[in-house]
Order: structure tokens, then sequence, then C-alpha cells
């Protein structure tokens, strides 16, 4: 035993900062959550062109993903990895670098996707600038945090480390491999990738950000919050092994169960769900660890409001993690792909889950963390209450609302026709249901709101200045001598099944790190290499082309104001799509598509055919305001693409840019604006003699008029040559 | 319930924290294998509940299926019927619900024509006998601005539209659009003997 002992103290400074940020960005993205909640059953509520449900919807994932449950991983993960490994953060700079990094990240998110700076990738919205600038952060903390585990004073990493690490690690490799693209000017990009090739990646990204930003990272909290705040020990170590190994591992495969039925090749489809069916029970063991490690605990549950949080997070975390692999089977989510089912998922895992694991370490640290009692334990169970019947009212609202889109999409009455063919009727039986998820959706804020008062009212009671207590422990010896190691009888398999091996891996956490990236990235691989590289995976089709200039343009538009959030541009073969819209989308119709813009709902109907659907002064109208020509519309009205005018100087960089990832322009590379100009004129004039508005010309309207009417086009082309 | 006797704790703590080294749960691991068995199963595909024979077979499967289950109907409709529905007030009032929600934005309410033009007088740009008010419905003119129906609508809706448009003849509205098209009952002999269009059930 080594006898000398080192003084030392944990930085809880940091760790108070990033506890604020969590609530506030909390609050923030909550509101904007309420505010598109509104906006459905109400259009009239959007009410600028910078508050439009497509503009707003992309801010209201990414603050409650990356700001709110973000600060509330780094809040749980400073506290307790310091004391986990009794040493405090490497570097205090790196740590504020980290702290003040990430919120102007936020801060600029929170400029840039009003003003429609987005990349139109599904929680990877953000534009090149702000995806590098994550990236600097990112290492930035993920360098302090391996430098720290290696001055550590404690031999073994705990399981909640192993969590930390894996949710480090992985996220970095997501975020730098799906933002990949070219730039074409100080906020626009266009995705490396292409049609099935960017959704694949896409989706191997969004899958992973919910596995490794609010599964992984909340995980290790639960395994440092519960037993802390039920004090008692963890129901079992073997356990937390093979569900760390496992969840790790096959977590990773399953994204294209996002895909399913659109024109990515069967063989990823099948593999997505399978691995998704394999992934329940490792999933379920984070659950099961969780909820028996209360056994002997549960009387304290009814008296303790931070225990009935972590139980109700733990429980959500259960309910989303079975439904997760069931909605991967085809069947399943054929009905509920595309509707608020999925909604309703997502909610019952961030509303719960997140949220309320949130709440409950942050009750749990607040008088911790400001050194005098908690302000008032009947807000805290207030809260509680509120938040829980919110979550009940909006899930079961938004699960029926998915269930009947999805029915009353795929009725056809006697004759073989659809039951509700025109696509708004089943778009106005959900409005009920909105009104009740507003409803719940504001239970839950005022919850939350309490909860800051009751923060605050906390850190008013703090003393003068933080007491620093200093903490001893003795350095770590040069050698693994675990006295602790549990002898083992007999050969390898019954080492191996005594985790012996594994208590090794924990006393080399950097090996352990590797090891983490490996199964990560093997796993990726399987998948990545055989869709970059099976020809056949996409057919090509000769009658498709690249998107004209001024198309290309109003597709910039369609990303700008946000289109694909409630638009999909993806039929899939089934019976009752391809009578609704038209012939299914094939994979060689996307070739051209960076990035894809297949979208994942349908709150209003598909695009993939739209071109020469309606006449353009239809879309002018429509878009003037939708309900001139769709009576029950609730689509945002855009007046502003009237007067917007188009800046056909900057589409030379546009066509650039696209030309520079491989996608055949020819002569536009050097005559783009003039071609867009041509074309402008021309549509224009078409609008104007059909009895439309004059002197269009140079208005976006046009350019997205353009586009509006190709998707679909090359298809119909190939058929009549 | 305290400690039963499986619970054994292991000696490591963390930060306080101390761990069970109690066993995998039995439901849980064998759940577990379950779910890796559906691999083989699923792939192997016994009485078709596997992997099939992939989306596309499929759905040309269930395509020719439902086809060969709703032949496409030969009915059509002559002039005689469209006209009696026109005067069968029922109908009438169900198509006038019909044109109010979707004819109303581009021809007016009261079918004066605005975007799309005038139903009230005796011009027409496609026919205005009943039959080919009917082909326009159902088929639209997307060259010249109107949509195809057809598939949006159902058949007893787009009678009924048919239906009301016919009694909005000479209902002489104010502020009617200029006369479009060819002044019916003058082109009789140029138009084609339109007798019959394919209504838009399949």
């Amino acid at each position: 035993m080594n006898a000398r002992l080192d003084s030392f103290s944990y930085d809880d400074d940091i760790v108070r900062k990033f506890l604020w940020a969590t609530m506030i960005w909390g609050l923030v993205g909550f509101l904007i959550g309420l505010i598109i909640a509104i906006q459905l059953p109400w259009p009239g509520f959007n009410l600028a062109p910078y508050l439009t449900f497509g503009r707003l919807r992309p801010l209201h994932t990414n603050a409650v993903i990356f700001a709110f449950a973000g600060n509330a991983f780094f809040t749980g993960a400073y506290y307790s990895t310091q004391r986990l490994l009794k040493a405090r953060m490497w570097s205090d700079a790196l740590s504020r670098f980290h702290f003040w990094g990430w919120q102007a990240i936020i801060v600029a998110a929170a400029v840039t996707l009003p003003l429609g700076l987005t990349q139109s990738k599904e929680y990877a919205e953000l534009e090149w600038p702000i995806d590098i600038a994550i990236a600097v952060v990112w290492v930035a903390f993920a360098v302090n945090y391996f430098v720290t585990l290696t001055k550590r004073r404690e031999r073994h990493i705990y399981v909640a480390i192993w969590f930390y690490i894996a949710s480090i690690i992985t996220v970095a490799l997501l975020h730098i491999f799906n933002n990949l693209s070219v730039p074409a000017g100080a906020f626009k990009s266009y995705s490396l990738y292409a049609g099935v090739q960017d959704a694949f990646m896409q989706w191997w990204y969004g899958h992973n950000a919910v596995a490794f930003f609010l599964t992984t990272p909340f995980l290790g909290l639960m395994y440092y919050f519960m037993p802390k705040a039920a004090d008692r020990p963890v129901f079992s170590y073997r356990l937390s092994i093979l569900h760390f190994w496992s969840l790790v591992f096959l977590y990773i495969w399953a994204g294209p169960h996002h895909l399913h039925y659109t024109a990515l090749p069967d063989w990823a489809s099948t593999l997505g769900m399978l691995f998704s069916v394999m992934l329940w029970m490792p999933s379920w063991g984070g659950m099961v660890n969780g909820l028996l490690t209360l056994r002997g605990a549960w009387h304290k549950v009814t008296e303790d409001p931070i225990l009935k949080f972590f139980v109700v997070a733990v429980t959500a975390y259960g309910m989303s993690t079975f439904e997760g692999p069931m909605l991967s089977i085809k069947s399943v989510n054929a009905l509920a792909h595309y509707t608020d089912w999925i909604i309703a998922h997502v909610h019952t895992g961030a509303l719960g889950w997140n949220g309320f694991l949130t709440f409950g370490m942050i009750y749990w640290l607040a008088p911790r963390l400001f050194q005098t009692e908690l302000y008032s334990k009947n807000l805290v169970n207030l809260h509680f209450w509120l938040a829980t019947f919110g979550i009940l009212l909006y899930v079961v609202a938004i699960y029926s609302a998915g269930a009947t889109q999805g029915l009353m999409w795929r009725a056809f009455d006697e004759t073989g026709r659809l039951q509700y063919p025109d696509f708004v009727e089943t778009v106005i039986r959900l409005i009920p249901m909105y009104w009740v998820r507003v409803v719940g959706g504001t239970l839950y804020i005022t919850g939350a709101t309490i909860g800051c008062y009751n923060l605050f009212k906390t850190w008013a009671k703090r003393p003068a200045t933080y007491e620093v207590p200093v903490v001893q422990a003795a350095p770590l010896s040069a050698k693994d001598t675990d006295e602790h190691a549990p002898a083992v009888a007999g050969g390898l398999l019954a080492r191996f099944t005594h985790m012996g091996w594994h208590r090794k891996w924990e006393g080399m956490p950097l090996f352990f790190s590797v090891m983490t990236a490996v199964a990560v990235i093997i796993a990726s691989l399987f998948e990545i290499i055989p869709t970059f590289l099976i020809k056949s995976n996409v057919p090509t089709i000769a009658s498709v082309k690249p998107y004209t200039p001024l198309e290309l343009a109003g597709r910039n538009i369609y990303q700008r104001e946000g289109c694909f959030n409630c638009h999909s541009q993806m039929i899939r073969p089934l019976t009752y799509e391809t009578e609704r819209y038209g012939d299914y989308s094939k994979p060689g119709e996307s070739v051209y598509e960076h990035p894809f813009l297949w979208g994942s709902r349908r709150i209003g109907p598909d695009l993939a055919r739209e071109g020469g659907k309606f006449p353009d002064l239809w879309h002018v109208r429509h878009m003037y305001n939708p309900r001139e020509v769709t009576q029950k519309s609730i689509m945002p009205a855009y007046p502003h693409l009237q007067s917007n005018t188009i800046d056909f100087g900057s589409i030379q960089k546009l066509v650039d840019a696209m030309a520079m990832i491989g996608v055949p322009y020819g002569d536009a590379v050097n005559k783009a604006p003039a071609m867009a100009k041509a074309q402008a004129e021309q549509l224009a004039a078409a609008i104007e003699a059909a009895g439309g508005p004059k002197g269009l010309a140079d208005k976006e309207i046009v350019a997205l008029t353009a586009y509006l009417q190709r998707p679909g086009r090359d298809l119909k082309n190939a058929g009549t040559q | 319930m305290a400690d039963n006797k499986q619970d054994h704790l292991l000696e490591h703590s963390y930060d306080g924290i101390q761990e069970y080294d109690n066993p995998l749960p039995t439901w849980w691991k064998w759940v577990f294998y379950a779910t890796i068995l559906v691999v083989p199963i699923y792939l192997w595909d016994p009485m078709g509940i596997g992997v099939g024979p992939g989306k596309v077979k499929a759905y040309e499967e269930q395509m020719a299926a439902f086809n060969a289950a709703h032949p496409k109907s030969a009915g059509t409709y002559t002039d005689d019927q469209l006209v009696a529905f026109a005067k069968d007030p029922a109908k009438v009032e169900a198509g006038k619900v019909v044109f109010t929600s979707y004819c109303a934005a581009c021809h007016r309410p009261d079918g004066g024509g605005m975007i799309g033009p005038n139903l009230t007088d005796d011009f027409w740009i496609h026919g205005g006998k009943p039959t080919d008010i009917m082909k326009t419905v159902v088929d639209g003119v997307l060259a010249k601005g109107m949509p195809n129906w057809g598939k949006v609508l159902k058949p007893d809706q787009i009678e009924g539209a048919v239906a009301y448009v016919q009694t909005l003849h000479g209902t002489n509205p104010p502020n009617p659009k200029e006369p479009q098209g060819v002044q019916a009952g003058a082109d009789s002999a140029a138009a084609p003997a339109a007798a019959a269009t394919t209504p838009p059930a399949k």
C-alpha cells in the first residue's frame, strides 16, 4: 500500500455552469416545441418567414437533443467522472473551452436555423462552419476526458465511464462522416453523398445519434446517479458488461430501419431490422439493472421525488426500447413510417427517459452543488406530477394520431379506390389530437418552469463562497494489483464467464476505448462498404438528368424553408402508396440528390411525383396562400417568395459545387446564371399568360415552382421514349 | 425484501457505489437468445413469414392480386345520364359542396370565372357537353392549368360536381370573366363525338 496521498479538489464550478445551461436551453427547446405544436392545428401561428414550422422544427430538435440533453450529459459526466476516477479534470481551461464553445454553437444554431441555413439532414442541419466548430469543441472535450482517464487514481473504470467513453468516441465518428460536404458559399454546402448513399449515411448517423447522444450517455448517468440516490448497490455487474458490449456493437447496424420500403437495397433494410430486434434485450439490460437496483429501496421511491423521476425515466426507456425493435419490423414500419407514431415514440424517449433522468439528476445535484438545502421538495413533487401527466396526454394523443393517419392512408373502399384520396382529409382528422398535445406539452413546460424557479431559489440560498473540499487519494500504482479480482477456478471458459478478462480491461481505459471504437467501426463498415461499392444497389436510369440551374436554386429554397420536414419524396412500393402518388421511387432517380430529400414525416403529401401534377399557377397561388387552393390545408403561407428576388449571380457557385462532386453539369458550369434567367423568364411569362401575377421573372417563387415541377418528370420521360 | 441469498456484493467500490455479482436474469438471457434465433428463421423464410421475395417483387405480386380483385370497370356515362344527375336535387346539393371546396378557388364560388374560365356562359374551351365536362374534370388539362381530379375525388363527388356545373349555366353572376373558347352549339359539327368517356372509377 502506498502511504503517500495526493491532495486535490474537484471542479464543481464547471458542473454548475452546465447545470444552468441544461435548464435554460431545456426551457427554450420545450418552448419552441410548443410553438410548432400550435402551428400544426393553427397555421396562422406561422407568424413570420423566420418562424415557420419548417424552420423551427429543426431548431426544436437540435435544441432538445444537443442543447438540453447534451448539456445534461456534460453536467452529469463532469460531476461523476471526477469522483469515479478520483481526479480533477485534467485541464480547467479545456473544460471551459468545452462549455463556452458548446453554448456558442447552440447560439449559432438558434440564429442560423431560423434564417434557413441548413444542410437539411435531420439532426445534422447545421451548416459546415458550425459543423467544424462542433468537431473542434468535441475533440477538446475528448482530449480533456482521455487525459483525465490517464491521470486517474482509481485503477478500474466503473460502468458509467464505459458508457461515457463509447458516447464520446462514437459521436465524433458519426458527426464527421455524416457531415462531409462541399461548400457552395459561407453557409451553404452540398453533401458529398447522393441519394441512396446519402440516405444510408444520414440514418446511420441519425439512428446512432439517438443511440450515442440520447441513450448511452444517459445510461452512464443512470449508473451513477440512481445507485447514489437510492443508496443501493447496482443489481448485476455481469449484466452491465454484457449489455454494454452488446448494445455498443448491435446499435450501429440498426440505422437502415429508418428506410424500410424506400429505395435503399433490401439487404440493408433487412440487416437494420434484424439487428434492431436483437437490440431489444441489450437495451433492456439497462432498464433491468436500473429497476432492480431499487430492490429494497422501493419504500424510498414513495417519499423521494428524485427516485420517482428516475423510476419513470427508466420505465420510459424500457417502453421506447421495446417499441423501437417493434417499429423496425418491416410490416409494422409500413404502417407507422411517415406518421406521428414515430413522433410519439421519440417523445416517450425524450420527455420520459432523457427529460426525467435529467430532472432527477439536477434535483439530486442542486443541494450538493449549491451547498444548501433544496428550496422546496413540494415543488419537485408538483413538477413530477405535472410532467408525468403532460407526457401521458402528449403520447396518447400522438400515438392515436399516428395510427389514425397510417390506417387512413391505406384504406381502400370496396371498389378498390382509396377511401381517403384527398390527403388533407387525413390531416384534419388529427387536429383534435394536436390540441391535446398542446395541452400535454404545456403541462410539461409548466413543470420545467417550476423546476427552474425551484433551482433559482435554491441557488439564491447558497453560501457566500462555495466550500471546496480537499480530497485525498493515493496515486495509481504502476501495476494493476487487483487484490479484489474474483478468484476463478477452472480453465479459460470459466474465466471468460466470470468476466475476469473484463476486469483487466477496466484497468486499461485507453485499451478499453480502442476496443469500443473497434466494435463500433467494424459494425459500421459491414454496412457502409457494400452500400458504396455494390453497383447493383443503384441501377442507373438514363433519363435521369441533373437539375437545371434554376431548379437547383429552387431546390435551395425548398431546403431553406424546410419543406422536407413535412413532405417526403419517396414513394414506397405499396399498393396504397402507388395508388395515391404514382409509381414507386427508384434508387436511380436520386443519383444527383445532394443531399437526399426523402423526408421522414408526411404532414403534407409526398412530392416525388409532383412534377406536372398541378399547373404552374397552382403552385404560385398555393405557396402564396395554401388555403386559397386547398381550403383545409394546414401548410404555412409563403407570400415572401413573391417578393424575394433570386440572386442569379450566386447560382454559378451552386452549380460549380455540384459539378465538383461529380454531377455532370456540362455547359451550365460556365453560364448557369444566364440559363437560369432564360428559364425564369419563360416560366414567368407562362404564369402571367395563365392569369397569374405579373413580373415574377426574378422572384423566388419562379425558381421554387420550376423545382416543384421537376420531381418524377425524368421517369415519365423514360416511359415516353 | 432485503438482500436475498443470491446477492453477492463485489468488493470494489466507486465513489461509494457498489455492485452485486448477480447472474443475468434467466428470462433476459432466453429472450436475448430468441431474438438472435429470429435471424436464421427470418432468412430461412418458412411459410413466407420471413424475408420474402424482396419489396419490389412482393409489390408486383400484391398489385397483380389487387388488380385481379378490382377489374377496371367498363362503365361509362352518357350525356342523358349526366343531364339526369343535374335534375336530381340531392346530387346537385352534394355537388355544390364539392364545387365550393375544390373548384371555387379558380372558378369563383358562383362559377363566374377567375383563373379558370367562366362556367356560366355559353362558351367552352374543352367542350360543353356533360360528357366533355366530365372528361375535363377527371383527366384535367394540365397545359391550361386544370388539375386532374380523377384520383382525388370519388366517382359520386365528380358526378355531383358535373351536375352542379350544369346548373350554373345561364345564372349570369356579376362581373363574369370574358368568354373563352367556342360557343356551344356553334361547333357541334367540329367537336369530337364524345358520346362516352371513361369514368373515374377503375
